[in-house]
This record gives structure tokens, C-alpha cells and sequence, in this order.
């Protein structure tokens, strides 16, 4: 009988080997398959079952994101300031990923890095629970507030502001509009997908535009680079003939015999194209500005940032006719409204251009310090006495033309733009910083065609500046502003503010911008804590042309 | 025999009680009342103290397994419900269990010392358990989930194919001992397969097809799987003819096939068995929660109350191994499958050891069922094989169930006592050494 028993026995455990071989396969061949299974939803809840670290502004006691604990013992994420900082916060779904500073430091958030304290080392060691750590960012919620009702009350409602400290680079407001409400995007992400406006779309980082007469300061750095004086004269006769191209002033303008501070003040087209062409060069142009950011991916910058762009044509192939429409920032030129704040920010900085920075602080949940970046020169953009002379150029374009952007008590200096676009009105470009002699605070506002920078653009930047200065104790309090209104208010047209008007290019395929931007995601990411299927830096439903309304087909218009 | 367990009997403990402290310490669950715990560990403790002393051949390392498994089933009990409203002291009423189950092994030990005795009461016995089965069906018995597993004596609810099984596999053992021989000795053939007389081939098939019966019509799908699969086993380990465990497996196909198409609840286990994904937040919610938790644990696991395994319906009784999976990993569901196998490997050297042809049988029948139940329910929540409701042996919650199986560890003590005292002194001490290395 014992030869029976044996074989049974033989037979038993043949099955509880199988047995694991069986968990073996469901645990690990097969694990990561089922984890995300669209029917499993045990991560999701892993990712709820923990708080998410705070994200706070920087005046360290605004919330901006808190985790709060439902009755079921998960944790909802709360955005108690909402709309106005959904570009910065982004959101946290658990069904459609996540954006903004919520993936971009993930890893502080959720609790999930390197176990930075031992009370961390401990509970990661024992697999205890692990909040997340907090994050203060460097924004001023004041600002950011100016900022988001400024382009809530611009003409078309489409636009965005960026203001940082020149010094530091420390990001002080950023503002995309229109935007959304980041609480309950579980329940709204359908519709803001579809919203034709692209409210989850981060217009200050990831649009790109072109930047119009802005531009011009790029092409003013280089043309004094290369020994240009502001007191040296040029002469206009309205227009600027290339081979196959001509350049217009803007309402065809001749302005005759001017000085070069005088070409940036009326923002004269066909002087920037003359002095691009004869003075400056492709390289040196091309160089200018990538010293000023150009072309930079900001990778260690935590929102995603597309690079701006002076097209694809590479400088040294560059006609006469490229860099003519490329020196008033017209033609292939793409840029972002965040690059022309770190231009602005350089320019106010003695030309060195500053790490931007979002993130002032990384605390771990009872307090302690865990990272606190410090600021740091990312590249020299100009050597600075050139940045002075340009700076004093800029201030003079605001002094001497008595524009609108004056704030009584301080110097100002700045440049507009009126940047022709394939979808409409030109897009209403400023650029400035202030005080001029020693900048506190460099912006960059950009309406969408919203017509002349002065029009849109510049009472928002004037308004940004005056609640950053005033709240710094620069200005008084009761500051009276010449016509300071915070809304955009039609003022009598200027000279500082012109418009390109030009043929159309010997390369069309130039005049609209090519599209660095990729295929908006199909697939939401389930699982914000895994890696995701999608890059994190790209965010759901991007549109493939900023500033296009869909439907509208995109018109060849003449760029210049 | 292994006489001594005292080094796995403290591991057993030691496990149980980092368990403890972990889920107290680092989940800060409410500790239960520790009294619980100091019974807990006191009865295993005296438990095996009293076998030493009363059975001193006995293997004792049956009772350091019995300890761990009850050991990690009270921690993962107590896991599972310390904080769920309405059962929050399950594992206080499994330590009771425990208690109670200790009991009635001491009793086995104390009473049954000589439990050839019990062969001569096999029809007795037989009888008594188709009687307990059938209680189900008077007005003693209630339905739960749709099966009418359940009878409700006083204040006490229980399940009585647990203890009928046992009643019947030492049925089948000593009937099969007495007439093994006779087995053989047969004219008459069916399909090549030479049948015994009926005389004696009858009240086997007789015991086996009422107490199937009742359990099929009970609903109970699990326990009728074993109540088939085991007096199979013995048949063939008496007699050795693969014959006769090919024709049952036939005969158990037809028989499938016949319930599935009768009853409509067994179809829903198979197609829930052969595709849960189609269905996963109504038939198939339970299998697909299960298989995701034990994927979630990975290698290592999610770690102890790390997992999410509550949100599988039943989770403490039939897939507490799904929640053992999930958060001890492969690795902890590996080391839990592998001291089952001991216990298996135990009873069956239990059996190999013992003298006689009743006391073969019935350890052999004893382990053989608790083989299959461990296998039919970790294959069930695994879905290797359609899922039947049915415990993990010692550690699923379940009063009747756990004294249940005390009593089956019991009676392979008894057997072992009796087949330690009767082997030759050098043979045991080359067995002992052999299990020794074994378990090492």
C-alpha cells in the first residue's frame, strides 16, 4: 500500500508546486498588465489612500493645492484658489493624469522619492503610509491675481502674463487665460477638452507666437553688439527692398532721416531690417538670441516649457529676406510669452539671464527643509554695458514718447508688439521691467489678437508692475496713475507702437510658424504615480496651433 | 516521528506576534484585548507541552505548522476587520475558535488514544454524518449566500460537513481495511474494469452517493469535491488500481456535467471561472478583485495592511490567501504554500509509519482532505480551477472549520503515537532524523 501512498503524495505535491508557479505568473509575468487593467483600480487607490504634500504661493500661507481626507479614508485633491493658478498647479486625476507642478514635482508630492528624513526612511522601510512633502512656490498671489483679471478683462480674452524677478529669477506670477477650475476635473475634463477656447492648454509656456516688435530688442542687443550707437542715424523712405521682398512701415509710414534710438521708440520695421541685414548678420542674430533662451527646453524648469523658435531654416541659409521679417519678429520667429519674460528679466539683470525658478522651498510634511534651490546665472545673454545702453533705450521709448505704460514715481522701460498672425488680429504683445534703474520686476503679456501691444497688452503689464512695486513699498500705496485703469482703455495710437506691414515672404511656407508642438495625448494616463503613457511634459488636449480658432482654416498672411 | 517542535513551535509564535506589532505599531490599529493574544499563545504552548507528554511518539510538528497557520490567519483576520464596522472582533472569535479547536484535539488526544476502537462504530459513524448533513434541510438549518450550509444549535451556528467528513473518511478507512483483500477477489468485469461483488462494493457506494448528494443539493460545491475526491484517493490507496480512480474521475465528469446543467449556480461559477474580464463588476467582481490583489503584491508584497484586498466580498473566510498574496507577496504565499506541504508531508509519513491497514487509511484520508482543500481553494482564488467556497485549513475565519480541523490533527496524532510506539528504535530514530532534515 505504501507505493500508493507515495504516489499520491508525489502527485500532491506536484500540485502545490504548480500552486506557485500559478502565483508566480499572476504576480509576476502577468503583474504589470493587470496593474493597469481599466477594470483595476486598486493603484488609483493606492495614489488616494495617501496625502499629497501642499502646494503653497510664496508668501507661504496661500494654499494652492491640499489633499483633504473624504469619509472612506482616501484623499481628494482641493484647489482652494481655483482658476487663477490652474496653469501652475495643474490638476491630479486619477483617471486622466496629471499637469502643472503636480506632475512636474510628482516625486515631492506624493511622498514617493528617496526618503529624505529618517521618519521617511522609516516609514518607507516598513511600508507605513508617507505623506507627501510641501511645496512653496515663488509667486506672488497678488500678482497673480492683477495679472489673471487683467487678461480675464482683455478685448478677446485669450492671452498670457508672465513677471519674474530679474534678480533671482524667481517666477512671480504666470498666468494662462482663459483657464479652468482644477477641482472636479474628474467630472469637467470631457468639456474642457472639447472647450474650442483650450482652457487646459498653458498659453505662457507652451503657446507659441510670434513675437512681433518685441523681437526688436533682440535685434537691437545684436546690432550693438556689433558697434551700432543709439545716436547713429539712418535714413527711411517707408520701405526696405530684399530680393523678392519688401519691407513696409507700419500704415506705410516714412519717418525720414531718425536715430537708432528713435528706430526702437516708433518701432520702425524697415530700419531693424536694414540693420540686420547690413550691420548685424545671420550669426550674430541667431546667436543673440539663443544667448537670451532661444531654442531652450528650460528641462529643469518644472512646467513643461516649449522652446521658442527662429524657425527651421538654419541661419547660415538665411536670405535677405529671412532676416529682414526675422529682425522685427515677424516670419518664422515662434516664441512663448515665458521666453520674452527671461529677455525682459536679462535685459533688467545687466544681461545676465537667471535660472528661472518656481519652486522656493520642498518641506517634508512636519516641517523640516528638504530642498531649497538657490538662484544661479544660466547663461550671460549680454555683456553689461550693452545691456545698460539697451535698457536706457527701452526707457527711453517709454519716457520719451509719453506712452501709456508710465507709472508716475518710477522708470519704466519696455517694448510693444504688434504681431501679425495667420488667425486674426495681430496678437498684442509687452515686454518691460521697473524700475528701470534697478529692476525689481521684468513681465512679458501677450493678448491674443488683441491688436496693438499698447491697446491690450501694456495696461495689463503697467497694472502688474504697479501691485508688485506697491506691495514691495516702492510706490505709495495711493499711487495716482496717469489713466491707471485696470482695464485695457483705448488710448490715442502711438507712434512706439507700430505695426508691420509687409509683402508677402519668398518663403510662404515660413509665414505660418512651423508646430514644434506634438499630437495631443489620446490616452489619459490612469495612474498618475506610474510612469506615465504620455510624457509628462505635455499636456492632455494641447492644441496644434496656439491662438487658432478651430475652424478658422489657417490663412496664409503675409508674416512681417 | 519528530518528538520534538519546541524551535518551530517559538518561530511559529514569533511570526505571529510580528504580525501583531506590526499591524499595531506601524498601521496603529486599535490593539485588541492582548489577554486574546496571551490565550492564544498559551493554548498553542500547552497544546503542545500536553502532546509531549501524553504521546510522546507523536509529531509534534504537526502542531508547530497548526500553530503558524492559525498563527498568520488570526493576524490577517485581525488585519482585514480590526476596522470594519460589524466585524471588528472576528479575530477575538477565532482565537475562541482556536480555543475551542485545542480543546477538542486534547479531547482526540486524551479519549481517542486508541482509535481502532472507533472502527467498530464505521456504520455508526457513517450514518451520524449523512444525519448531520441532513439537519441542514430541517428547520436547524438556514441558507447563506444560497447555500444551506448552516445549522443554528442554541447560540451556536455551524457547519456540519466539516465534521461529517471526518466521520466519513474513517468510515471508508476501516471499511476499506477490513475488506481490501476482498476487493481484489472479483469475477465479474464492467468495461474492462473488474468490479468487486456488490456485497461489498455497496455501502461504499452507498455512504458515497447520499452524502454527495445531500451536499450537492445543500449547493455546497466545494465540500462535494472533496467528499468525492477522498474516499476516491483511499479506494485507490487500498486497492491500487488506477481503475477505479479513472472510472470516478469519468463518473465525476458526468456528474458535472449534469449539475452545471441543473443548477443555474454552477454555471455562473464556470463562466465566471473561464472569463471573468467579461464581466468584471458582477459575476466576475470577485475572481478579478482577487487575481488584481495578488498581482498588486508583486514579488516582495504590498506589505501587512498596505494591500487592498477588503474590497474582495468574502475576503476572510475563502480568499484570505488572495489578501496573503497580496500583501506577503510571492514570496510569503510561497513560504505559507510550503509549510501546507509540510503538513501534508507530515501526514503522509504518518501514514507510510503506521502498522496497520485502518490506520494507513485513515491518515492517509485525513491528509489526503486537507491536501485537497488547501489545493481546491488556493486553485480556486487563483483561478487555476473554477472557485468553490471553502476554507484555507486553519487559517480562513470559521468556528466549524478550524475545531474541524484540530480534530483531524487530532487523529493523525493519535496515529502517529501509535506507529512511533511500534516502530523499532533505530527505525525511528533514522526516521526522525530523515523528517529532521527534511523540515531544516
Amino acid at each position: 500500500m505504501n507505493a500508493h501512498l507515495r504516489r499520491t503524495f508525489y502527485f500532491f505535491a506536484a500540485c502545490f508546486v504548480s500552486l506557485v508557479g500559478i502565483l508566480a505568473y499572476w504576480q509576476v509575468y502577468v503583474q504589470e498588465s493587470l496593474a493597469n487593467d481599466p477594470s483595476n483600480s486598486l493603484q488609483s487607490r493606492r495614489v488616494q489612500a495617501v496625502p499629497r504634500g501642499l502646494i503653497l504661493a510664496g508668501d507661504g500661507e496661500t494654499e494652492l493645492a491640499r489633499s483633504e481626507e473624504q469619509d472612506n479614508g482616501t484623499y481628494e485633491r482641493v484647489y482652494p484658489e481655483g482658476s487663477p493658478y490652474a496653469g501652475i498647479t495643474g490638476y491630479w486625476s486619477t483617471r486622466y493624469g496629471a499637469s502643472g507642478i503636480e506632475i512636474g514635482e510628482n516625486n515631492n508630492l506624493s511622498g514617493n522619492g528617496e526618503p529624505e528624513t529618517l521618519d521617511e526612511l522609516i516609514n518607507q522601510v516598513s511600508g507605513g503610509p508617507q505623506a507627501g512633502n510641501d511645496i512653496e512656490l515663488t509667486l506672488d498671489p497678488e500678482l497673480q491675481r492683477a495679472a489673471y483679471d487683467g487678461l480675464a478683462a482683455s478685448s478677446t480674452g485669450r492671452g498670457a502674463a508672465v513677471a519674474l524677478n530679474p534678480k533671482n529669477g524667481e517666477i512671480l506670477a504666470l498666468v494662462s487665460y482663459p483657464s479652468y477650475d482644477p477641482n472636479n476635473i474628474d467630472e469637467n475634463f470631457s468639456d474642457l477638452i472639447e472647450d474650442p477656447d483650450q482652457p487646459l492648454y498653458n498659453r505662457a509656456t507652451q503657446g507659441l507666437y510670434p513675437p512681433g516688435s518685441t523681437f526688436k530688442v533682440i535685434t537691437a542687443a545684436a546690432a550693438l553688439k556689433e558697434g551700432v550707437e543709439p545716436s547713429d542715424k539712418f535714413k527711411d523712405d517707408g520701405t526696405y527692398e530684399t530680393p523678392g521682398y519688401t519691407v513696409y512701415n507700419y500704415k506705410a509710414k516714412s519717418y525720414g532721416e531718425v536715430t537708432f534710438q528713435e528706430a526702437i521708440s516708433k518701432s520702425i520695421n524697415t530700419i531693424f531690417a536694414r540693420v540686420a541685414y547690413e550691420y548685424v548678420g545671420n550669426q550674430t542674430l541667431s546667436q543673440t538670441a539663443y544667448d537670451f533662451g532661444f531654442g531652450d527646453t528650460y528641462e529643469d524648469f518644472p512646467l513643461p516649457v516649449t522652446p521658442s523658435s527662429l524657425g527651421d531654416i538654419p541661419p547660415e541659409q538665411w536670405a535677405q529676406g529671412n532676416i529682414a521679417q526675422i529682425s522685427f519678429g515677424q516670419g518664422p520667429v515662434t516664441s512663448t510669452v515665458f521666453e520674452m519674460a527671461q529677455v525682459a528679466g536679462a535685459l533688467a539683470n545687466d544681461g545676465k539671464l537667471m535660472d528661472p525658478r518656481l519652486v522656493r522651498e520642498v518641506r517634508s510634511p512636519d516641517g523640516v527643509i528638504l530642498d531649497q534651490p538657490t538662484s544661479s546665472v544660466r547663461q550671460n545673454a549680454l555683456d553689461e554695458e550693452t545691456a545698460n545702453t539697451l535698457s536706457d533705450m527701452m526707457e527711453n521709448a517709454i519716457e520719451d514718447e509719453e506712452s501709456t505704460a508710465r507709472i508716475p514715481g518710477v522708470k519704466v522701460a519696455g517694448k510693444t508688439g504688434t504681431a501679425e498672425n495667420p488667425t486674426g488680429d495681430p496678437h498684442s504683445w509687452f515686454i518691460s521691467f521697473a524700475p528701470a534703474d534697478d529692476p525689481e520686476i521684468a513681465v512679458a503679456v501677450m493678448v491674443e489678437n488683441g491688436n496693438e501691444g499698447y491697446k491690450q497688452a501694456l495696461p495689463i503689464a503697467r497694472r502688474m508692475m504697479e501691485t508688485y512695486l506697491k506691495s514691495q513699498g516702492e510706490l505709495p500705496i495711493e499711487s495716482t496713475t496717469g489713466g491707471g485703469s485696470t482695464t485695457p482703455q483705448p488710448a490715442q495710437p502711438q507712434n512706439g507702437s507700430t505695426v508691420p506691414a509687409t509683402q508677402p515672404a519668398p518663403q510662404p511656407q515660413n509665414a505660418n510658424p512651423s508646430q514644434p508642438f506634438r499630437a495631443p495625448s489620446q490616452s489619459p494616463v490612469r495612474n498618475p504615480n506610474q510612469p506615465p503613457s504620455q510624457p509628462p511634459n505635455q499636456a492632455p488636449g494641447q492644441p496644434q496651433n496656439p491662438g487658432q480658432a478651430p475652424g478658422q482654416p489657417p490663412v496664409q498672411r503675409p508674416g512681417g | 516521528m519528530a518528538q520534538r517542535a519546541s524551535i518551530p513551535m517559538a518561530l511559529a509564535l514569533i511570526i505571529t506576534t510580528l504580525g501583531f506589532a506590526t499591524l499595531i505599531f506601524v498601521q496603529e490599529a486599535k490593539s485588541p484585548p492582548l489577554i486574546y493574544g496571551a490565550y492564544y499563545a498559551g493554548t498553542m504552548v500547552l497544546l503542545y507541552l500536553g502532546v509531549r507528554v501524553w504521546l510522546p511518539h507523536a509529531d509534534t510538528l504537526l502542531l508547530a505548522i497548526v500553530t503558524l497557520l492559525t498563527g498568520i490567519g488570526l493576524v490577517m483576520i485581525y488585519r482585514l476587520t480590526y476596522e470594519v464596522p460589524g466585524v471588528e472582533n472576528l479575530a477575538t472569535t477565532q482565537a475562541i475558535w482556536i480555543l475551542v479547536g485545542s480543546g477538542a484535539l486534547m479531547f482526540v488526544v486524551l479519549f481517542f488514544r486508541n482509535y481502532q476502537k472507533l472502527f467498530a462504530y464505521k456504520y455508526l459513524l457513517a450514518l451520524a454524518a449523512v444525519v448531520l448533513v441532513a439537519m441542514t434541510f430541517t428547520p436547524l438549518g438556514y441558507e447563506v449566500n444560497g447555500a444551506r450550509l448552516w445549522l443554528k444549535l442554541g447560540p451556536v451556528n455551524l457547519q456540519p460537513s466539516e465534521f461529517a467528513r471526518i466521520a466519513l473518511v474513517v468510515f471508508f478507512a476501516s471499511y476499506l481495511a477490513d475488506t481490501r483483500d476482498l476487493w481484489a477477489a472479483t469475477s465479474r468485469s464492467f468495461m474492462g474494469v473488474q468490479l468487486p461483488a456488490l456485497k461489498y462494493f455497496g455501502p461504499v457506494a452507498l455512504v458515497w452517493a447520499a452524502s454527495l448528494g445531500l451536499l450537492v443539493f445543500e449547493k455546497d460545491l466545494g465540500s462535494s469535491l472533496l467528499f468525492f475526491a477522498v474516499p476516491l484517493l483511499m479506494l485507490y490507496a487500498a486497492t491500487g488500481r488506477m481503475a477505479y480512480v479513472i472510472l470516478g474521475t469519468l463518473l465525476f465528469a458526468v456528474g458535472s456535467y449534469a449539475t452545471y446543467l441543473i443548477f443555474p449556480h454552477v454555471q455562473t461559477r464556470v463562466s465566471a471561472w473561464l472569463d471573468p474580464w467579461s464581466d468584471p463588476d458582477d459575476t466576475g467582481f470577485q475572481i478579478t478583485q482577487s487575481i488584481f490583489n495578488i498581482a498588486d503584491g508583486g514579488i516582495t508584497g504590498a506589505g501587512l495592511g498596505e494591500g487592498f484586498s477588503q474590497t474582495i466580498p468574502e475576503v476572510q473566510t475563502d480568499f484570505i490567501f488572495s489578501t496573503i498574496a497580496s500583501e506577503l507577496g510571492l514570496l510569503g504565499a510561497t513560504a505559507l504554500i510550503l509549510a501546507f506541504l509540510i503538513f501534508v508531508y507530515r501526514g503522509m509519513k504518518i501514514a507510510l509509519l503506521a502498522q496497520d491497514d485502518g490506520s494507513k487509511l485513515l491518515a492517509f484520508g485525513l491528509t489526503a482532505m486537507f491536501a485537497l482543500q488547501t489545493l481546491i481553494i488556493v486553485g480556486g482564488v487563483t483561478k487555476a480551477i473554477p472557485l468553490t467556497g471553502i476554507t484555507l485549513p486553519f487559517v480562513s475565519y470559521g468556528g466549524s472549520s478550524v475545531v474541524g480541523n484540530f480534530i483531524l490533527t487530532g487523529l493523525l496524532l493519535v496515529v502517529s503515537e501509535n506507529a512511533g510506539k511500534q516502530q523499532p528504535a533505530e527505525e525511528d530514530k533514522e526516521a526522525g532524523y530523515a523528517a529532521e532534515k527534511v523540515t531544516a
